[in-house]
C-alpha cells in the first residue's frame, strides 16, 4: 500500500513511449489551439462556466431531492426508473434488462466504464458494439479510454489506419482521417438496425422533465438509442440538475470546454416513444442512477467538489504529468485518467490503488485555470495524500 | 519509494535539525554574515531557505534518482533500515555531511538571497533577519504530512512573532503561498502582513540594472503565478532594467510546471516532465531562460548542459 514502486515503474515506461508521446502531443497541441478559438469566439462561456458552477453546487447539495424528482418525472413519462447503490448492482439491473444472445449499441459513456459494462454484458452471451469512433478503438485494441472526451487519445492515425486495415480487411489510407470514420460508420450501420437494446450514459440529466441529455459529434448516438426498441440510460448521480434549462447550460459548457466551436448534435432524451403519436424511437426507456460512492463524496467538505466535474477532458489535455503519460496515470485497473481520474477512482472504485497515484500530482494548479467548473484538483488529491500519511 | 520510510526519514531529520534534509538553521543564514542586519524590527526578511537548499536537494535527487532503477526490493529494504536503523550509512544528515558541496555551488545560491536582500536596502527597505532562520515546513503539506505540518509552522509562527515583525517579505512561491494562505489553517494568531519581495520593489519605484543576459525567455513558476497572482511584477522589473523578455507558448496563468514538486517521489518523471517544459521554453528562440523559483531553478539546472541553455534566477538577470 505504501509502496509506490508500481505506480513509478507504470508512469515511467509509458513516458518513454513515442508512440504515446507523438499521440498525446498531436492532441494537446490540437485542443490548446481550438480552445483559444472557442474562447475568442464565444467569450460568455465564461460566465455561463461560472453559472453552471452555481447549478451544480446547488444540485450536488440537494442530490438526495433531485433524485426523488428525476425519478418522478421518469416514470410519469412512462419510462422506469432504477436506483443502483453499487456498480454491481447497476450491473444486475442492466443484465436482466437486456438479458442475453442479444446485440447492444452503445453510445460512450465514462459512467458504464466505470461499471466495466460492455466486459460483463460480453460474457453474459450478447454482442456489444462501442459506436463512437474512438471509444470503438478502444473496444478493440484497448487497454482503456484514455481521457474524457477522446478515449483514444493514445493511439495515432497510423495505428488506427493500422488495425483498421486487419479488422475490416480493406486497403486504409492512414492521412485520410474522413475516409476511416467513415469505415467505421459502414460497418456499425448494420448493427444498429439489428440491436435489441441502445445503452447510453449521459453528460446532464434534467430532473423537470425526466431527460437525458447527449453530446455527439458523429451521429451515432442519435442511431444508437433510437433504432433499438430498448434504451437504458445509466447515470451517475452528480449528472442531475434541476431543470432543462439548467442542462442546457452544462452541456454547452462542456462542449466549449472540450474544444468544439461546434457542436454537431445535442439529443434529448425525455421517455418512450407514445405509439399513435408518429414519435419514432424505442417503446422502453429504463434509466439507471447510479450512486456507487456518490452520495457520501457529497457529505465530504473536500471531496465533494470531484462531483462538480463536468467531464469535458480539459484539466486532462492540460495536465503536465498527463501531457507525458496520458490515461496511464490512474492505473490501467481504473476507467478514469489523469488527476481528476484519480479523484473519481477514489469515489467509485479502488481507494488504494488511487491514493497511491495521488502521489504523482505536481500540484501545479493548471487544471484549475482549464476547469470550467474551476475543481481544486491539488487539494483533493493532497487531501487523499493526508488521509494516507495519516494512519501509516 | 515507500512513503512509509518516506515519512520516518522526514521525521527523523526534523526532529534533528527541523529541516527535511537535515540542512542545519544556521547554514540558512550564512549568506547574511557580515551583512548585521538587526534580529528584531517591524519588517523581517524571511527566505524560507529554500534558495539555500539548493545544493543539497541537488544531491539529494541525483542520488534518488540512482536509487530509483536500483531493483526495487533492494530499494525497499534500503529506505526502510534508513529510515529506521540510521544503518547502511544511508542517514541523510551524515550523508549529506560527507559528501563536499562545492563552494562555488553554495556561493552561488546565497549571492542570489543577497543580491535580493541588497535590492531591498538599494530601494530604502529596512528589514530584520534571524540569525538562525527555520525552513517553510512546506513540504510536510505538500506529502500530506500535517502532523508534523502544524508542528513546524507553530514554531516558526512564533520564531516570527519573536522578531516583533508586523510585515514579512519573503522571497520565493513557496514559502511565500504558505504564510499567505496555508498557515492560517494551523495557527490561529499568525496576523503578520505577508509581501513578496519584487512587490515591494516595484512599490518603492525600483529600477534595477542588468547584470547577465540582455534577453531571456520567462518562466512563470506555477505558486508564483497562479497561486500567488505575481505575474507582470517580473516582467515591469525586467523591462524597467532593459532586459527583453520571450514569451513561451504556455505563459503567465498557463504556464508550465517544472516538474520539481514531484521530484522526491518520482525523479525520472520529474526529469522528463523539466525537459519538455524547457523545451516549449527553448523553442522562443532564446536560449537564457529566467525564472524565479527556487524549485524551478534547480530542476532546469539539472537538465540545462544537455539541452544546450542557461538558467537563472530573475535576481541573477538584474539587480
Ligand atoms: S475537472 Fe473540470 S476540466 Fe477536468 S474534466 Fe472535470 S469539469 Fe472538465
Amino acid at each position: 500500500m505504501t509502496d509506490l514502486t508500481g505506480v513509478s515503474q507504470l508512469l515511467n515506461k509509458v513516458s518513454d513511449d513515442p508512440v504515446l508521446r507523438t499521440a498525446l502531443d498531436r492532441a494537446i497541441s490540437s485542443y490548446w489551439k481550438k480552445r483559444k478559438q472557442v474562447m475568442e469566439r464565444y467569450p460568455y462561456v465564461k460566465e455561463l462556466a461560472d453559472e453552471v458552477r452555481r447549478i451544480k453546487e446547488w444540485s450536488i447539495d440537494h442530490m438526495d431531492k433531485l433524485l426523488d424528482k428525476a425519478i418522478e418525472a421518469v416514470e410519469a413519462k412512462g419510462g422506469k426508473a432504477y436506483v443502483a447503490e453499487t456498480a454491481e448492482e447497476a450491473r444486475k439491473i442492466v443484465g436482466e434488462l437486456v438479458g442475453t444472445g442479444k446485440v447492444v449499441t452503445k453510445a460512450k459513456s465514462m459512467t458504464t466504464e466505470e461499471l466495466k459494462l460492455r466486459e460483463f454484458l460480453i460474457e453474459r452471451g450478447n454482442e456489444v458494439y462501442e459506436t463512437d469512433l474512438g471509444e470503438f478503438l478502444v473496444q478493440f485494441l484497448g487497454p482503456k479510454p484514455m481521457h474524457f472526451i477522446s478515449p483514444s487519445i493514445h493511439l495515432t492515425r497510423e495505428k488506427v489506419a493500422e488495425f483498421l486495415k486487419d479488422f475490416m480487411g480493406v486497403e486504409v489510407d492512414k492521412d485520410d482521417v474522413e475516409g476511416m470514420v467513415a469505415l467505421v460508420r459502414k460497418f456499425l450501420r448494420d448493427k444498429y438496425f439489428s440491436a435489441d437494446v441502445g445503452i447510453s450514459g449521459a453528460n446532464a440529466f434534467a430532473a423537470d422533465r425526466g431527460a437525458v441529455f447527449l453530446i455527439e459529434n458523429e451521429s451515432n448516438i442519435r442511431l444508437s438509442i433510437s433504432l433499438p426498441p430498448k434504451h437504458i440510460a445509466v447515470v451517475g448521480m452528480e449528472k442531475i440538475v434541476p431543470t432543462m434549462s439548467d442542462a442546457w447550460k452544462v452541456v454547452e459548457v462542456i462542449s466549449r470546454y472540450g474544444g468544439y466551436k461546434v457542436t454537431s448534435y445535442i439529443n434529448t432524451v425525455m421517455g418512450p416513444a407514445r405509439r399513435g403519436d408518429g414519435d419514432i424511437g424505442p417503446e422502453e426507456y429504463h434509466v439507471i442512477f447510479l450512486d456507487n460512492g456518490r452520495r457520501e463524496a457529497s457529505k465530504d467538505p473536500i471531496l465533494k467538489q470531484t462531483l462538480y466535474c463536468l467531464r469535458c477532458g480539459a484539466c486532462q489535455y492540460l495536465c503536465p504529468v498527463f501531457g507525458i503519460v496520458g490515461g496511464y496515470w490512474a492505473g490501467l485497473e481504473s476507467a478514469y485518467s489523469g488527476g481528476i481520474g484519480v479523484m473519481w477512482e477514489y469515489i467509485t472504485g479502488d481507494k488504494e490503488t488511487s491514493t497511491q497515484h495521488a502521489f504523482a500530482c505536481l500540484l501545479c494548479g493548471r487544471c484549475i485555470e482549464a476547469c470550467p467548473v474551476r475543481i481544486n484538483q491539488p487539494e483533493v488529491l493532497r487531501e487523499i495524500r493526508r488521509r494516507l500519511m495519516e494512519r501509516i | 519509494m515507500d512513503l512509509k520510510a518516506v515519512k520516518l526519514l522526514l521525521e527523523k531529520n526534523a526532529k534533528k535539525t527541523w529541516n527535511p534534509l537535515g540542512v542545519k538553521e544556521e547554514y540558512c543564514s550564512m549568506w547574511a554574515e557580515g551583512m548585521n542586519f538587526p534580529e528584531r524590527g517591524e519588517v523581517l526578511l524571511y527566505t524560507g531557505c529554500l534558495y539555500q537548499m539548493i545544493p543539497y536537494i541537488d544531491m539529494f535527487a541525483r542520488l534518488l534518482k540512482g536509487f530509483e532503477s536500483m531493483n526495487p526490493a533492494l530499494f525497499g529494504i534500503a529506505m526502510k533500515i534508513n529510515a529506521l536503523a540510521d544503518s547502511l550509512g544511508l542517514d541523510t544528515i551524515s550523508l549529506l555531511a560527507s559528501l563536499e558541496i562545492s563552494k562555488k555551488d553554495k556561493e552561488r545560491y546565497f549571492r542570489i538571497v543577497r543580491s535580493i536582500a541588497n535590492a531591498l536596502l538599494s530601494a530604502g527597505v529596512k528589514f530584520a533577519y534571524m540569525r538562525e532562520e527555520p525552513y517553510s515546513g512546506v513540504l510536510y503539506h505538500d506529502l500530506g504530512m500535517d502532523d508534523l505540518f502544524r508542528e513546524h509552522v507553530m514554531r516558526l509562527a512564533k520564531k516570527i512573532k519573536e522578531t516583533g515583525a508586523r510585515k514579512v517579505i519573503t522571497i520565493d512561491p513557496h514559502t511565500t503561498y504558505m504564510l499567505n494562505y496555508l498557515i492560517k489553517e494551523f495557527v490561529d494568531d499568525f496576523e503578520v502582513e505577508v509581501v513578496h519581495y519584487m512587490d515591494v520593489l516595484l512599490e518603492r519605484g525600483y529600477t534595477p540594472k542588468v547584470r547577465g543576459p540582455k534577453e531571456v525567455v520567462i518562466h512563470d513558476p506555477c505558486y508564483l503565478a497562479r497561486w500567488n497572482g505575481v505575474i507582470d511584477q517580473p516582467r515591469v522589473l525586467l523591462s524597467r532594467a532593459g532586459v527583453k523578455v520571450r514569451e513561451p507558448e504556455f505563459t503567465r496563468k498557463f504556464t508550465g510546471c517544472c516538474g520539481g514538486p514531484i521530484e522526491s517521489l518520482f525523479p525520472s518523471l520529474s526529469s522528463k516532465l523539466a525537459r519538455k517544459r524547457m523545451k516549449e521554453l527553448k523553442e522562443t528562440g532564446s536560449p537564457c531562460f529566467t525564472v524565479m523559483c527556487p524549485i524551478c531553478l534547480t530542476n532546469f539546472q539539472r537538465e540545462a548542459r544537455e539541452l544546450g541553455v542557461r538558467v537563472f534566477d530573475i535576481m541573477e538577470v538584474i539587480e
